[in-house]
């Protein structure tokens, strides 16, 4: 599918970014496209997917160190999705979104929050700075070799 | 689960309303207001939505730009004026940026976030196509905005605020009579057919002058 598309740099393997593999699952492909063009410079390897389906599919098939996943999105939403991925791996999953409330009356229904109870790592509210996105990747990193290593 | 089938239907909703509005009572435009306050509601929050997805990409770029500015330089003059421009390309990206995150909290984000994507897309849709095929239609009720006096415009805000005859006259401390009277003449000035075709008008003039 064109959804899929494995694309990276190879240009620092000294770093240790350049081996790290980052999933994006957004239905707005100029949002994943600046995504990955932003990582890109930063030595990281992108794979996007536009469905949350495909998504999922592609994080079956191959290995992914980071997953960014967009909270809306048609079909299976960003929250099912992060269910699915959390109930099969322990990886980072960054939860993006640019609505934090679902009801400005009721700050309980908080979109992130839900999320990171469904086992984000990281909650990154749209529109992003590319060093907001750079930190939350890295965060995100450090926050799963930590739980890791508290979990051995 | 009631509201979740009235949210998908809305377009077909409006299509009912506006049959019924030949005989318009002070409870058809109570219902009418409520419909005017949550089309304006869903429109918003769908155009907000749409909007994220750009302004995101677009404050990606930007910083990033900006963030290397000083390495595409040629000569002093061309890299001065260059940077200018991208600082000021950044400034406007963030000001947009704090805006999109006011709308965001301002309107609610639609009930259920399975369908709020596919949702924002058919309002938007339902949006662009009754503003096309209306197009001449809606483009002199624009035009005519601008014969209604300030008293007129007051009506009509109230009306599409949601307010009934009563509620506006209390508002405007007029009469009811008086206020049924202005709006009268509002519907009369804008050529609108009924309550309901006032309504759309309002939503439509508000939504282009948002």
């Amino acid at each position: 599918m064109a959804a899929l598309q494995l694309h990276g740099t190879e240009r620092m393997p000294h770093l240790a970014r350049a081996t790290t593999r980052i999933l994006v699952i957004d239905d707005d492909v100029c949002v994943s496209t600046a995504i990955q063009a932003i990582l890109a410079r930063h030595q990281y390897h992108t794979a996007l997917a536009s469905r949350a389906h495909a998504g999922i599919y592609a994080f079956q098939a191959s290995q992914f160190d980071v997953v960014m996943i967009d909270l809306f999105m048609p079909g299976m939403n960003g929250l099912d999705t992060i269910s699915r991925i959390r109930s099969k791996s322990a990886v980072p999953i960054i939860a993006m979104s640019g609505f934090r409330l679902r009801n400005s009356l009721d700050p309980d229904q908080d979109f992130l929050g839900m999320a990171i109870l469904r086992g984000a790592t990281i909650s990154l509210r749209k529109p992003f700075s590319p060093a907001q996105l750079v930190a939350a990747i890295d965060r995100s990193l450090g926050l799963a070799s930590s739980t890791e290593s508290t979990m051995q | 689960m009631t509201r979740k089938e009235n949210r998908a239907d809305y377009p077909s909703h409006l299509k009912q309303v506006d049959r019924g509005g030949q005989q318009a009572g002070e409870l058809e435009v109570d219902r009418l207001s409520l419909e005017r306050t949550r089309a304006a509601n869903e429109v918003g929050s769908a155009i907000a939505h749409q909007l994220n997805g750009p302004l995101t990409a677009l404050r990606l770029y930007i910083g990033e730009i900006r963030q290397n500015s000083g390495r595409f330089r040629e000569t002093a003059e061309t890299q001065d004026s260059m940077q200018q421009m991208v600082e000021a390309a950044f400034q406007e990206t963030e000001r947009l940026c704090a805006m999109m995150r006011l709308i965001a909290d301002t309107f609610e984000e639609p009930l259920y976030p399975e369908t709020a994507a596919a949702l924002g897309r058919d309002v938007i849709n339902w949006w662009s196509r009754s503003n096309s095929t209306e197009g001449n239609v809606h483009a002199a009720g624009v035009a005519s905005f601008a014969l209604l006096t300030p008293r007129e415009r007051e009506v009509l805000s109230y009306v599409s605020q949601g307010c009934s005859n009563k509620q506006g006259a209390i508002r405007m401390q007029i009469g009811p009579r008086t206020f049924e009277s202005h709006r009268a003449r509002v519907m009369r000035k804008l050529g609108a057919k009924n309550a309901a075709d006032l309504v759309r008008m309002a939503l439509c003039e508000k939504v282009v002058t948002l």
